[in-house]
């Protein structure tokens, strides 16, 4: 099966003509006395990946097999924690949503539920006095900043 | 003996209490980097690296430590290779096949001990090679002009893939989607491009998100996807019965190792896999039917570890003395001195010859520190081996993502880091290499910035991009180095599959 680098290749030739196409909306600086123009690079690489996508879809490689089923389930999973984990960082403060996040990944990467979670807030409290204390640096403690030593 | 005084100069530098203390956690955690299997140079570095920065050390501090951590991963990556058959990263390959029979024979303590030493060898003949190369070629560079420095980057990229990378096509991909990462954001002229307007985007984006992300992240994915979690038997560790014969009989073959190691970590593309490679099949050659090879033979154990080493200590000259790193680490190394604001290349040896010399200072300094902890201490980094990655890799990510934090305070990074990751797992499984990417991001800026400058020497006229018998050579060797994975890459991949398959497959093997 070769179809992964022939659908790769047309999203990159889309991405190139997209990106081609920005390149010739540029401005021309002031003078226009210079050699190239802000465009000229950004065209240049439009044209460079333009041609190695056409060679993909024409010369395209064995296909790796994707994940589909469970392990890719299981991917999702890990990127939506990841995604939460970066938004919850603020209001939950680090130490509660590192729980949360190393515990959830440890445990659907196999680890018992509750070992996942010990190591999960282990983790994020050693992390949270190591940054706050020794190096100095302030790690958010949101819901927990009632705990603030003033 | 000028280059003697800077050398001086940089062993005051390295030599200082607090450098010497990085160094030696550099080291350390550097070792156990490479120790833990799925976790590379490369990663360890990227990782790494915002914690520098968050803990703002000064650059020559931040450099000497994430030096010390290279170092320290190459001899790390030996230790699982040996006692579980598993190699650390892609250049401790070779030292599976005699190390883990060893191991399997009893000699796990002497296997260690021998990898140890021939690391060290390895590392001393490459950075001694190091101090006397790499000033005369940051002189050679000097003569570059810009069209010469834009033909060294495509040279730069046209090898990265190296003479085992598999498509070349996939090469020039990943370069130009990195190269187009690094347009983003607000240009020399005052133009924005690509900025959508965004604000965040006005700086261009960092490639050390980028980098954090396209390794540490997608590596996640990947071990989620493959659970190579399943503990395997791990070899006890006797106790050490190491003679000076033992060592005699090591020693040449470390030397040659070490040698051929270091040649193939200065030439472009080649790299630490290669260097380890060449030490061991040259030294089943040198040593022809007396060696006992895939047995546990000790010197099949100290050719590729000494040739790996060297290698990686190789692959800092092209890096320190033309900005053009020549492996995945060493580009990671490159990100870190370009954000301290260095700019790698000739001028470093002169505008910044503390820094350069106190990194070399330090990489000798390492390499003691590293031989000093690795033969008694060794103990702690197998115990530490018992560590289940299902645990190790969050706690990884959850570093990478306080170190990113750290830097910028804003979640905003985080996001971008992950999609990164996202897009790192999926290129990977296009087979579309990483390295070329950070290339890109990295060499972006200055490689259209050297295509302007000779576009305003010549007015205009492109053939000033091969106007120079310099300029021509440098077009070749690129031509050379893209071409020739296509007739020398299955060969060699396949020479290195037979060879570890030959153990792999070893019914006594696993």
């Amino acid at each position: 099966m070769t179809f992964n680098d022939r659908i790769f290749g047309v999203l990159l030739i889309v991405l190139a003509v997209a990106y081609g196409w920005g390149a010739s909306q540029f401005p021309e600086p002031f003078g226009g006395a210079e050699g190239i123009a802000p465009g000229t690079f950004p065209t240049l690489l439009a044209v460079v990946l333009g041609l190695s996508s056409l060679y993909l879809i024409v010369r395209p490689d064995p296909d790796n097999a994707w994940p589909w089923s469970r392990t890719g389930v299981e991917l999702i999973v890990a990127v939506v924690v990841l995604v939460l984990y970066a938004m919850l960082l603020e209001p939950l403060g680090f130490i509660l949503s590192t729980t949360l996040a190393i515990g959830t990944l440890c445990w659907r990467m196999g680890a018992k539920v509750l070992n996942a979670y010990l190591v999960g807030a282990a983790s994020g409290v050693v992390v949270f006095l190591l940054f706050n204390f020794a190096l100095d640096l302030a790690l958010p403690l949101g819901l927990l900043s009632f705990l603030e030593v003033s | 003996m000028e280059t003697l005084g800077f050398l001086i100069d940089g062993f005051g530098v390295a030599l200082a209490p607090h450098n010497l203390m990085f160094a030696l956690m550099g080291a350390f955690l550097g070792t156990l980097i490479g120790a833990l299997p799925g976790l590379g140079p490369a990663n360890g570095v990227a990782i790494l690296i915002p914690l520098a920065f968050s803990l703002g050390l000064r650059p020559e501090t931040a450099l000497i430590m994430l030096t010390a951590v290279y170092a320290g991963a190459m001899y790390g990556g030996r230790i699982s290779s040996i006692l579980l058959n598993i190699p650390g990263d892609e250049p401790a390959m070779m030292t599976c096949l005699d190390g883990y029979p060893m191991a399997q024979q009893g000699k796990a303590a002497e296997a260690l001990a021998i990898s140890a030493i021939a690391s060290f060898i390895g590392s001393l003949i490459a950075t001694v090679g190091l101090i006397l190369l790499a000033p005369v070629l940051a002189r050679f560079a000097l003569t570059f002009g810009p069209a010469e420095y834009f033909a060294l980057f495509l040279l730069a990229f046209a090898t990265l893939g190296g003479i085992t990378g598999k498509n070349p096509v996939k090469t020039v991909v990943a370069a130009c989607l990195g190269l187009m990462v690094a347009t983003v954001g607000i240009d020399s002229t005052g133009v924005q491009r690509y900025t959508f307007g965004t604000l965040e985007l006005y700086e261009g984006i960092d490639f050390i998100i980028a980098i954090v992300g396209l390794f540490a992240i997608s590596e996640l994915l990947f071990f989620i996807e493959e659970r190579a979690g399943g503990g395997k038997a791990k070899m006890a560790v006797n106790k050490l019965k190491l003679s000076w014969a033992d060592i005699r009989n090591i020693l040449p073959s470390s030397v040659r190792g070490g040698i051929l190691g270091f040649i193939a970590g200065v030439l472009p593309g080649a790299g630490a896999s290669l260097g380890s490679f060449i030490g061991y099949t040259l030294e089943k050659k040198a040593v022809g039917k007396k060696g006992f090879f895939g047995q546990g033979d000790p010197r099949g154990v100290a050719g590729p570890e000494a040739g790996n080493n060297g290698a990686s200590s190789g692959a800092l000259v092209p890096m320190l003395t033309l900005g053009v790193p020549g492996s995945g680490t060493t580009a990671v190394l490159l990100a870190l001195l370009i954000s301290l604001n260095i700019t790698p290349g000739p001028l470093m040896f002169t505008q910044n010859a503390d820094i350069v010399w106190g990194v070399i200072a330090a990489l000798l300094i390492g390499n003691f520190l590293l031989l000093i902890l690795n033969i008694p201490l060794v103990g702690i980094f197998v115990k530490l081996l018992s560590v289940p990655p299902m645990y190790l890799l969050p706690c990884v990510t959850m570093i990478a993502f306080v170190g990113i934090y750290s830097i910028s305070n804003t979640t905003f990074d985080l996001y971008f880091m992950v999609a990164f990751g996202v897009a790192g797992y999926v290129l990977r499984k296009l087979e579309i290499p990483l390295v070329p990417i950070i290339l890109g991001l990295l060499l972006g800026p200055e490689m259209e910035k050297n295509l302007r400058h000779a576009m305003d020497i010549s007015d205009g006229d492109w053939t000033i991009l091969w106007n120079s018998g310099l300029a021509i050579g440098l077009w070749v060797f690129a031509a050379v180095g893209l071409i020739l994975p296509y007739i020398v890459g299955p060969i060699l991949r396949r020479r290195m599959k037979v060879a570890t398959a030959a153990t792999a497959g070893n019914p006594e093997g696993d």
